[in-house]
């Protein structure tokens, strides 16, 4: 340990580079050279690289430990260039650096997306053995770890969101990896868009954490997070709303009343819409289910174990932040909630594993964000960590059945549905007891992973509940006062009672799914009579494989290999993934307070900590809870058993024929892509066509063929005078020159005059001229002062009072011709009693009295030329 | 002076006339050749005017100077010229200026 510390001490841990770029490494040398280093090859570096970027994780771990002794919280930092400058409001300067930094939290979730990383792409070297393209898909996932890793060890949001979108983007390469059915680009393609969406919401709350905390880093916002209680004025947006003066005079005053929240409750409204994009809770959870159009390690490592979960550590991050509100706070935990127990209603009728275990991962998802919403961090963390055992081991097994199955059946749909399985645990012992493993673990069997991790979930959702930041509830600026939410009485008990329920609704679907793969008689022989190819354009996404053949025909009996069990390969992750899910719950087993993990990241919460608060005699109830627990998983999985092993699905069967509509609207996932479709998407598609419309008549059209039109007209009319004869141009250029010689033989009387009336000051400059003379008549005596023509261009006079003056200008030019005017000058009695009278000076009404100063432009009179 | 003496105004008014002519010729006749022989004629006009200016100006011969530049400019558009004119001729079988019109199309 010494020596690592002396190596890499805490302020430059170089350390984090490696782990975050081995990975880079392998997708950039995979990706460049991977069609001619050969299969084995590329197995080998991509597993390398994970590989010791995961034991540079235990180190970089193992040294966390060491150094965080007691209470304070280790954190190792690594810079690795200034990225940009940011002048933010007062002046303030932040300068944004391409830093990492790990403290407990990062470090626990970097060891399990390298980890479980490393496993999955064990598994994927023979999964994918057979697929062309093999190396593209090592690629990919090696670029996914390396976009998670930047994800969690960035010090600050902006290098979070790269790697934010970076596993976006990851996810959607890997979602349409069999982009030649087109169901599978169009599930990518959704992935991505859906996920924009909430990305917006982080963009946002980037923007306003930048605002009022002047710091997009960790430690700078932790430090400056306070300034967020403050009032923000969220509506009119701007000084009022446009148009609302139309309306009644009631109805606009309650238009244009300010509305204001706390900017804490926005930021972390804004923080949770883009984890739900990324984490797929309601509503944005759509791209989840359809994503299973993957390859199934796909669906293990990001749609179950790692990337969804990146909302869940971003809000465990940003902990400090999300408690300053407790609205925010409740939107997150209610959300939670209702997506836990609405995923799961779907996750009932779905036949196809895959989907099952899709439905399932958004629900789970919902309890971690329900365990964070009520400022259990540690607890809904917990559950990120046993959550992405389990279900990578489900999701793995589910590949290892698929597997199997498709030798027989050669189609992706029919190869990935229970009805055509059953029975499977006689031929692929190992994915049955690891699965087994991870079914008890997910329903909740007293002493797995699962059942203490959802326990403290559900223990934290009824007793805990976030307290108001401020004291007396009221947030004040100094102009204005706003009264902060506060969590309502019945919120913990409603918060419970969903997640029991869906607890016990967990237990029987997983049930479900666990006897119809494993138990009973195999079905595969032949395909079940009543299997139709899925009507909806969304199910299309199941379609997998490219070379996935026609659908086999109902009923026909199928040649093929019985099912297998998969190679080690396969089943060595397996049994580690299903070892760890049984056990791991031993991390933190708060009914046997085994805690090593709540206090180990103690560090990390200890300041959102400070606003969480227990109901009274909550230690108390612990017990109740257990039973309850208990008896969510007795029950749940009791009657999945009774119905489906017992009395052979029979209730099942006869529940759909009772209500077929309703059994038709679960299965069809309550329509909710269908309503999405209509509403969502239709209004996109109708401001499209009005801007369809728009482009082919405004701008196609008015400007486009309009103007060329006009163009083309006038060009047609200027044709006529175009002869295309030299002589003509000729004699056009000659007849210029003409008028431009006649210009100067002509010439022109330009003056400026200037009056003083007060002094009886007036002059008049004549304009000079190449080769004028000028001679002037001044005493309004009609002869010229002198006959010759002189150079004297200005001239000036004196007048009395009420005097009236003609002052004649005769210029002659070097072709003498001349030009003559004159001007008429009179002088008003001066102004004696004050400014006003000036008004009523009799007007000139001839015109000829010039001031205060002009420009006076005149062409000869005719016949003044000699 | 000398016995021509220095009357600018003798050789300006024979310049006008040569320039009017050439000018004249210019525009009516339809020749291309015939053109090319006016627009040498507008620049003799130039030239005249030149030299018999540069009678005013005892201390340099600017004026001269410039008419032998004109003279070397004019040499080489002749050329040209003539070299258009014989390709205008291979192209229409004719040295007529109206027949050129293409570039109005």
């Amino acid at each position: 340990m010494q020596a690592i510390e002396a190596l890499f001490p805490a302020n430059d841990y170089t350390l984090l580079a490696f782990i975050v770029l081995l990975p880079l490494l392998g997708a950039g040398v995979n990706g460049v050279f991977g069609k001619r280093l050969g299969k084995e090859a590329v197995s080998l570096l991509a597993l390398s690289v994970i590989f010791v970027s995961f034991c540079l994780s235990v180190v970089t771990f193992l040294a966390l430990g060491h150094a965080q002794e007691g209470e304070t919280a280790a954190r190792f930092y690594w810079k690795g260039w200034e990225w940009f400058h940011l002048s933010t409001q007062g002046g303030g300067n932040t300068t944004l650096n391409v830093a990492f930094s790990v403290d407990a939290l990062s470090g626990t979730m970097a060891l399990i997306v390298t980890g479980v990383g490393f496993l999955i792409h064990l598994y994927s070297t023979k999964y994918m053995e057979e697929d062309p393209g093999f190396h593209r898909f090592l690629t990919y996932l090696n670029l996914f770890i390396f976009s998670m890793l930047v994800l969690i060890l960035g010090d600050s949001l902006p290098v979070l969101f790269v790697g934010w979108e970076g596993v976006g983007l990851c996810s959607y390469l890997l979602i349409g990896f069999w982009f030649e059915t087109e169901a599978n680009a169009a599930a990518g393609k959704k992935a991505f868009v859906t996920n924009r969406i909430g990305d917006f919401g982080l963009l946002v709350a980037m923007g306003l954490l930048l605002y009022y905390t002047g710091s997009l880093d960790w430690s700078g916002m932790e430090g400056h997070a306070k300034e967020l209680l403050t009032p923000m004025q969220v509506w009119p947006l701007g000084s009022h709303v446009p148009a609302a003066s139309l309306l009644p005079h009631g109805a606009e005053a309650w238009l244009n009343t300010p509305r204001y929240v706390s900017a804490a409750t926005l930021v972390g409204l804004a923080l949770f819409l883009g984890c739900a994009g990324k984490s797929a809770q309601l509503p944005l959870y759509v791209w989840l289910p359809d994503a299973m159009a993957g390859p199934t390690p796909v669906s293990a490592l990001i749609h179950a174990a790692t990337m969804v979960t990146a909302g869940v550590y971003l809000l465990c991050r940003l902990s400090f932040v999300m408690v300053l509100s407790p609205a925010a706070m409740f939107v997150v935990a209610l959300v939670g909630a209702c997506t836990a127990l609405f995923a799961a209603s779907i996750a009932f009728a779905q036949n196809d594993i895959k989907k099952v275990l899709a439905y399932s991962t958004v629900s789970q998802l919902g309890y971690m964000f329900l365990g964070v919403g009520v400022g259990a961090f540690t607890a809904g963390f917990f559950h990120v960590i046993t959550h992405a055992f389990f279900k990578a081991c489900m999701f793995l097994g589910a590949g290892s059945v698929i597997h199997a199955m498709h030798a027989r059946i050669h189609d992706t749909d029919q190869s990935q549905d229970m009805r055509n399985m059953g029975g499977l645990r006689k031929y692929m012992p190992y994915t049955f007891w690891t699965f087994a493993l991870s079914w008890a673990a997910i329903v909740g069997l007293p002493g797995t992973s699962g059942f203490f991790s959802k326990d403290e979930i559900l223990l934290k959702a009824y007793t805990s509940f976030v307290k108001s930041p401020v004291a007396g509830n009221k947030l004040s600026d100094g102009n204005t006062t706003i009264e902060l939410f506060s969590w309502p009485t019945w919120a913990g008990g409603l918060l419970y009672a969903i997640g029991l329920v869906t607890a016990l609704m967990t237990a029987f679907y997983m049930t479900r799914l666990f006897i119809g793969i494993f138990f009973g008689e195999f079905k595969g022989w032949k395909i079940v009579k009543s299997w139709k190819a899925p009507a909806h354009g969304h199910d299309e996404a199941d379609h997998g494989h490219s070379h996935a053949h026609e659908h086999a025909v109902p009923g026909q009996p199928l040649e093929g290999p019985t099912p297998h069990e998969s190679p080690w390969q396969m089943w060595l992750p397996l049994a580690i993934l299903g070892g760890l899910a049984a056990v791991s719950g031993f991390f933190n087993a708060a009914p046997l307070h085994i805690t090593p993990f709540d206090h180990w990241l103690e560090p990390v919460f200890a300041k959102a900590g400070e606003a969480v608060q227990l109901i009274e005699d909550a230690e108390g109830k612990v017990p109740v809870f257990l039973a309850l627990a208990f008896l969510a998983f007795a029950g749940g999985s009791g009657i999945a058993y009774w119905m489906y092993v017992t009395q052979k699905g029979e209730p099942a069967r006869k529940f759909a024929e009772a209500f077929p509509r309703f059994h038709a609207l679960v299965f069809d996932k309550w329509r909710v892509d269908e309503f999405y479709d209509e509403f969502v998407i239709g209004a996109v598609d109708s401001l499209a066509e009005f801007f369809t419309w728009g482009d082919k008549w405004i701008v196609d059209f008015v400007l486009a063929r309009v103007s060329a039109a006009l163009v083309s007209f006038s060009g047609t009319a200027l044709r006529f005078i175009q002869t295309g004869r030299v002589q003509t141009y000729a004699a056009v250029m000659v007849l210029g020159l003409g008028a431009v010689g006649w210009f100067f033989v002509t010439p022109k009387v330009n003056a400026t005059t200037h009056a003083d009336d007060a002094t009886g000051a007036y002059t008049v400059s004549a304009a000079p001229g190449l080769g004028y003379g000028y001679r002037w008549d001044l005493n309004n005596d009609g002869k010229w002062d002198t006959e010759e023509f002189g150079s004297q261009t200005d001239v000036s006079l004196n007048l009395a009072v009420k005097e009236n003056r003609t002052v004649k200008l005769e210029v002659k030019n070097a072709f003498g011709r001349t030009a003559t005017r004159s001007f008429s000058f009179v002088r008003p009695q001066p102004d004696l009693s004050g400014a006003t009278s000036r008004l009523d000076l009799p007007s000139i009404g001839d015109g000829a009295v010039h001031r205060p100063t002009g420009l006076v432009h005149s062409l000869p009179k005719a016949g003044e030329a000699r | 002076m000398n016995m021509l003496g220095n009357y600018v105004e003798h050789y300006t008014m024979l310049s006008g006339a040569l320039f009017t002519l050439g000018c004249i010729g210019f525009l009516v006749r339809r020749n291309v050749l015939v053109q090319l022989m006016c627009i040498e004629l507008m620049l003799n006009a130039v030239n005249l005017t030149l030299v018999a200016f540069n009678r005013l100006h005892t201390g340099d011969m600017n004026g001269q100077v410039f008419a032998f530049f004109i003279i070397a400019v004019a040499a080489a558009e002749a050329a040209v010229g003539l070299a258009i004119v014989l390709a205008f001729y291979r192209l229409k079988s004719s040295v007529q200026s109206d027949e050129a019109d293409q570039l109005r199309h």
